[in-house]
């Protein structure tokens, strides 16, 4: 008795505790952002350890607007699910370690410690993984872990294989994001590219890029929706963020090598995703193969580099919301019916108009259609691999696109607008619930259609700092 | 003795795959950071503080703590009497090239206890990522993962200097929080699947 007590009187604090806390987080980053102009920037802080740049600066506001709408859905979604009180305290206490451990990751000037603090958030986010509905949640939980200690093992490898080089050459190395190119060297040396491959298949690994992206399905799949966006809208971008700082190391070393590595795993990852989703018949696989294929977009974007460069952050950018909007409201779809199937959703739009719209809008926005910032990107990124000349690239990108865009209509837009088998009442939706995911929307319209001079400068400052021009 | 503490390394490693049950992985795991301790203890000519915390950190952490954590997951569990890898002879041969192919890779390096340690970590690498792609219990699973951290740790002693002991201390708790997050994930199945009797409705998000 005393622990349904207990439990009811924490359903009244824990949750507006934790959107209490995104909203606090979120208001100081912008307010960092206001009044830390980017000539000003880096700082530095903590001894060095933590830096304020371009790059932090634009991921912090990313993840932190991000986290803001998870957090009011599930404090939305939890009111609504009784059940779902029982680990409240736990969950939330979870999900805010998490942030925290994000918030310190984006910020980090040192590779071995955003290395650690990327283990930490999986560390965190698996016990949210293991709270999911499916058979096993728990070994799906354990292979999300496996894999992602795997992918970072191999990272470690290759700083260690950068500690061999220096010291083969006679250097001291640092791993301080300012300090470690001077360990290393414009030759060719076999150490200095063994690392570097290692690292960015690692990383490639976290970021779900083939062939190392098994592990992403199935966890966006079995997880809470929350936490499904919370992994590929959040812990995402500081995989990205661990990508973006080794390109900011190596500028000038190994350019050739890094961009035919990204150029393989970009293609494979699109090739999978795209077989992937023809066969999906279940729309939360579905978005996590989307998902792969947006790795793979990511991966070619920053392989040709240079014009594409602002394309592949204003994409992911993009993406960030695209993710979230799409994966709570499959929870919204998923609360209601029960199953993540797609053939017993037929003519969710008229059960759900609410949720079925913003679905749709989550698609087309995902497909990049106009006004989102999606298709704008993906314009960039296409014109930006033509400019280079590398019409395989292009090729072979917009073939993939395509076949996802069909692939992914022909799921969905029955699920959406097709004849129901079972007659079902209309539902009436929360404001609370759908307040993040009409944010979200208005987001992604923004950025395609207008940006303001502050964020352009931001999203150029960080294409530069990857080789953008 | 250095090259002892690596043949020990290498047996640890070598000896379980082809002829070891799961149960017995913890005993082969504090074998291998024996020989590891022994190794980063006695890395440098003279002993430095820094070098003995890295030292008693490898025998407390690598040898003690998670063997001992693994042993208390495998205690109860019927997969304790399953083969760490499946015993055919193809396995086992591509397991003899794999650990051929990661000597040839040692031989780079010039000095000898040099190529040694990195014939010993890449076999060991090769082995986990064996386990790894051969197995799809979970507990095998967990000892490949522990293989390839042991790997890391090694290729760490060819280091001019070790960590310094902040990030030493970070990596050491990443892996310690790992192994206990994957022993926990993996206990008990059965009470999941009760904790989780709840219909699909109520429980979703």
């Amino acid at each position: 008795m005393s622990e349904l007590n207990e439990s009811h009187h924490a359903q009244h604090w824990t949750n507006p505790l934790l959107v209490a806390l995104a909203l606090l987080a979120w208001l100081a980053t912008v307010a960092v952002f206001i009044t830390h102009p980017l000539a000003k920037l880096p700082l530095y802080f903590l001894s060095a350890y933590l830096v304020l740049d371009a790059t932090s600066m634009l991921f912090l506001l990313l993840i932190n607007t991000v986290f803001l709408g998870i957090s009011v859905y599930m404090m939305s979604r939890e009111r609504t699910s009784p059940v779902l009180a029982r680990d409240r305290r736990l969950r939330s206490g979870l999900t805010l370690l998490f942030m925290v451990v994000m918030n310190l990751g984006v910020l980090s000037n040192h590779l071995i410690v955003l290395w650690a603090l990327i283990e930490f958030t999986t560390l965190c986010a698996a016990p949210l993984v293991a709270r999911g509905d499916s058979i096993a949640p728990k070994r799906v939980a354990w292979r999300y872990l496996l894999y992602s200690s795997m992918s970072l093992g191999i990272t470690f490898l290759g700083f260690m294989c950068l500690t061999q080089s220096a010291h083969l050459r006679g250097l001291e190395i640092n791993f301080a994001l300012d300090q470690l190119s001077f360990a290393l060297t414009p030759a060719n040396d076999p150490w200095q590219r063994l690392g570097l491959a290692f690292m960015l298949f690692g990383l490639g690994g976290k970021l779900g890029l083939a062939p190392l992206y098994g592990w992403l399905p199935e966890t966006y799949e079995a997880a809470p929706t929350s936490t499904s966006a919370l992994l590929a809208a959040v812990q995402f971008n500081i995989s990205v963020v661990a990508v973006f700082r080794v390109l900011q190391v190596f500028h000038g070393f190994d350019a050739g090598f890094v961009s035919q590595e990204l150029l393989v795993m970009g293609y494979l990852s699109l090739i999978l995703a795209a077989i992937q989703v023809m066969a999906a018949r279940n729309y939360k696989r579905l978005i996590a193969y989307a998902c792969v294929s947006s790795s793979g977009v990511i991966a070619i974007g920053l392989s040709v580099g240079k014009a594409a460069a602002y394309g592949v952050v204003l994409y992911i950018v993009s993406n960030a919301f695209v993710k979230s909007l799409l994966f709570l409201t499959a929870g919204r779809l998923r609360a209601v019916y029960g199953t993540n199937d797609v053939a017993p959703l037929n003519g969710v739009i008229r059960v759900l108009p609410f949720s079925g719209l913003l679905f749709t809008v989550g698609i087309f926005a995902l497909l990049g259609f106009p006004p989102f910032a999606s298709f704008l990107a993906e314009m960039y990124i296409l014109s930006g691999i033509v400019q280079v000349g590398n019409l395989m690239a292009f090729t072979l990108m917009c073939s993939m696109l395509t076949i996802i865009f069909v692939a992914t209509g022909r799921t969905v837009f029955p699920m959406l607008w097709g004849a129901s088998t079972v007659e079902r009442p209309r539902f009436t939706e929360s404001l609370l619930t759908t307040i993040p995911k009409l944010g979200f929307v208005g987001i992604l319209i923004m950025l395609g259609t207008y940006q303001p001079e502050r964020i352009s400068h931001l999203l150029i400052a960080v294409a530069e700092s990857i080789g953008g021009r | 003795m250095m090259t002892l503490s690596l043949l020990l390394c290498l047996i640890a490693t070598v000896i379980p795959v082809f002829f070891g049950k799961i149960g017995v992985a913890p005993l082969w795991l504090s074998l291998q950071a024996l020989g590891l301790g022994w190794i980063t203890l006695h890395h440098h000519d003279e002993v430095s503080v820094h070098a003995l915390l890295a030292g008693v950190e490898v025998l407390l952490v690598r040898a003690w703590l998670v063997p001992s954590m693994l042993r208390r997951l495998l205690a109860n569990q019927a997969a304790a009497r399953m083969d760490l890898m499946p015993s055919n002879l193809f396995t086992w041969g591509i397991a003899v090239s794999l650990i051929i192919l990661a000597f040839k890779f040692g031989e780079g390096a010039r000095l000898d206890v040099r190529a040694l340690t990195l014939g010993v970590m890449a076999a060991t690498v090769m082995i986990a990522l064996l386990i790894l792609a051969t197995n799809l219990e979970p507990t095998a699973q967990l000892v490949g993962l522990l293989f390839m951290e042991n790997a890391m740790a090694l290729f760490e002693s060819l280091m001019p200097e070790p960590w310094p002991l902040p990030v030493h201390a970070a990596v050491s708790g990443v892996y310690v929080i790992t192994v206990w997050m994957g022993t926990l994930l993996q206990r008990q199945p059965t009470e999941t699947l009760e904790n989780l009797a709840l219909t699909a409705k109520e429980k979703h998000e």
